[in-house]
């Protein structure tokens, strides 16, 4: 063996060896991490949005502070007294995440973290809200209040 | 010198055992190391080196505490609140061991806060410390996640909102948003189980991480030396030997600390009462409670807290918040890469910028904290404090603060390069005293320090401003 043929040769095969070694090395660390990707992502919670009906404490804090915060799956609904009607809107400011609260004096939604207002529609009214409150439907059956979530 | 000596040579029991592990180890080259250690004296005041020890010096406080806690702490629904509630009224000094705990934790974030400016003031990071200052950054970062995630788990009514909005603020990260919020929330929102996760954040995966890269921080400063001062300002000074001169006074320090801390524990064992600065246990955390009037986060997130506020619903394309964290974002890479950028300093000249640049920032959190604080807003029990007169009150103050700075600078450092900070400040007065938007007062702000930037370097490419001649 010669040794300009074994200079020419030699380097294409070391570097296919290097890419193959690279590939398994990535291939390895992708099977190692996926498991623990996947294992921190936590399973989906099921039975959201179904029509919801409060119980009895809940009307109870209703009829008191004339609103109540209420759970649907994962969901939080806000349901308030408003005018006579009965209104419900997602609780979750669409801001940053935060649980508003209805303000019966000036007739309003309002987010206390970062003084967002909404309307009683879910309307923005002033502050960083980007987006409107999604609209549940509250209605009355005999004594009891039934939350169905809008069709978009 | 005993080092000399062989291995079996009688001698005391001590130097018996130093030259047994000498023989082994080499111990006598650390001990020729720790001899030559000097801290460079005359650059600026000695103050500033002592504040990596103090911050460190609380950390120490933070793990022994910590692990105090840990005796009766219990993560969960049923348990979380109540543990605690447990160790703040029936354990023999619990209150004082969480009290010590909480303390110690704005001190060291006030401790790390004063050495990173006081770093970027001095330009310690210049080459060839760039990692050094890299790894303090990482450090910084990883302090604020050690107190956000400690925040949730006493698990009351504070606790849950403020992991609420932070949480949430990351959904704001392109493409993995999503999942992000879903694994640090272990679901959709914000359960027992992201107390869960941040559990093991706050006491297993923080710490580590931390002690690996204290290490490296601690390394190349054994490597490499304390920064001196810059070349214009320093005079030739024998150094301080670090042993025992330099050392001694670094533990004297903290015994002050520790009397500082035991003084505050007793006196204010919970907090000065200032919003982002109190630990009142409160109510429960409640999932299906609004959040309640006055809610703040910890002081040093006020900033960020004040700028979401400001944002408005939506700008260039982009959710109002997903724009503020963007702000944020770039603000903070910037900080993080000064050693690059600053290249005056990196080549031993003067760089009155990048000091300039220090007070920048300080001016601009300054007056958001300020205003997340409502201080002058007259807020009244079951009236919410007027944005406008807050507004007013804290650009005034503010206004106060930058101009003793400012004097402070002309006449005892003859600095003259203040554009930044005068660019931070007319965003203040802009928004503050006449009432402008905050954004439009801070693109104002934005053109008037880059015309400054542009101005200055081709009146003068050297830039021989601050330099006293």
């Amino acid at each position: 063996m010669t040794a300009p043929v074994a200079q020419s040769v030699k380097p294409p095969r070391r570097s296919l060896l290097n890419w193959f070694l690279g590939a398994a090395i990535v291939g390895w660390a992708a099977s190692v991490l996926y498991p623990v990707l996947r294992y921190l992502r936590p399973l989906g919670e099921a039975g959201a949005g179904g029509p919801l009906k409060l119980s009895g404490d809940e009307l109870a804090t209703l009829g008191k502070s004339h609103f109540v915060i209420a759970r649907s799956g994962t969901r939080k609904v806000l349901v308030f007294e408003a005018g006579g009607d009965l209104r419900a809107l997602d609780a979750k400011c669409t801001h940053e995440g935060c649980t508003v609260q209805f303000v019966p004096g000036d007739s309003l939604v309002w987010c206390a973290c970062h003084n967002g207002k909404f309307d009683i529609d879910g309307r923005v009214l002033s502050g960083p809200p980007p987006r409107p409150l999604a609209k549940w439907v509250a209605t009355r059956e005999g004594n009891d209040v039934v939350l169905t979530m809008e069709k978009a | 010198m005993i080092e000399a000596r062989p291995e079996g040579a009688p001698g005391t029991v001590g130097e018996r055992l130093y030259r047994w592990l000498d023989a082994r180890f080499g111990v006598s080259k650390v001990v020729e190391f720790a001899r030559h250690k000097e801290v460079p004296v005359g650059g600026h005041s000695m103050v500033w080196y002592y504040l990596g020890g103090t911050t460190l010096f609380f950390f120490a406080v933070q793990v022994v505490s910590g692990v105090l806690l840990l005796m009766y702490y219990q993560p969960g629904e049923a348990t979380s609140y109540e543990s605690i509630r447990y160790i703040t009224t029936k354990v023999p000094f619990g209150w004082l061991i969480r009290s010590v705990h909480c303390w110690s934790a704005h001190l060291m974030i006030l401790s790390l806060v004063v050495h990173m400016f006081s770093t970027m003031i001095l330009k310690a990071y210049r080459k060839p410390r760039e990692l050094t200052w890299v790894t303090g950054f990482v450090l910084f970062a990883i302090a604020l996640g050690f107190g956000f995630s400690g925040y949730l788990l006493p698990w009351n009514e504070l606790a849950f909102f403020a992991t609420a909005v932070g949480t949430d603020s990351v959904k704001s990260v392109p493409i993995i948003g999503q999942w992000l919020l879903e694994v640090m929330r272990g679901g959709p929102d914000v359960t027992i189980n992201t107390l869960y996760r941040f559990f093991a954040l706050h006491i297993v995966i923080l710490p580590l991480v931390m002690l690996g890269i204290v290490s490296a921080h601690l390394l190349f400063i054994q490597v490499q030396g304390m920064a001196p001062g810059m070349a214009h300002q320093r005079p030739d000074r024998p150094g301080l030997k670090f042993f025992p001169d330099f050392l001694l006074r670094d533990l004297l320090l903290w015994l002050v600390c520790l009397i500082l801390l035991a003084v505050l524990v007793y006196l204010l064992p919970y907090g000065p009462g200032i919003p982002g600065m109190e630990w009142e246990l409160g109510k429960k955390a409640n999932p299906l409670a609004p959040a309640y009037p006055g809610i703040k986060p910890e002081w040093y997130f006020l900033w960020v807290y004040q700028l979401l506020k400001e944002f408005p619903p939506h700008l260039a394309g982009m959710e109002g918040p997903q724009a503020a964290l963007l702000v944020v974002t770039v603000l903070m890479g910037i900080w993080a890469l000064v050693p690059w950028l600053d290249r005056r300093a990196s080549k031993g000249k003067p760089s009155p910028r990048f000091t300039d640049l220090a007070i920048a920032a300080i001016i601009f959190m300054a007056y958001l904290t300020l205003k997340a604080w409502d201080i002058g807003g007259n807020a009244q029990p079951g009236k919410l404090p007027d944005p406008r007169s807050t507004a007013w009150v804290c650009a005034w103050i503010t206004l106060g603060i930058a101009s003793v700075i400012a004097l402070v600078r002309l006449l005892a450092y003859r600095q003259r390069w203040m554009y930044f900070s005068g660019a931070a400040l007319l965003q203040v007065v802009l928004n503050g005293v006449f009432g402008v938007d905050y954004l439009l007062a801070g693109a104002v702000a934005v053109v008037v320090a880059v015309a400054g930037v542009v101005m200055t370097s081709r009146k003068d490419p050297a830039v021989q401003l601050g330099v006293p001649k």
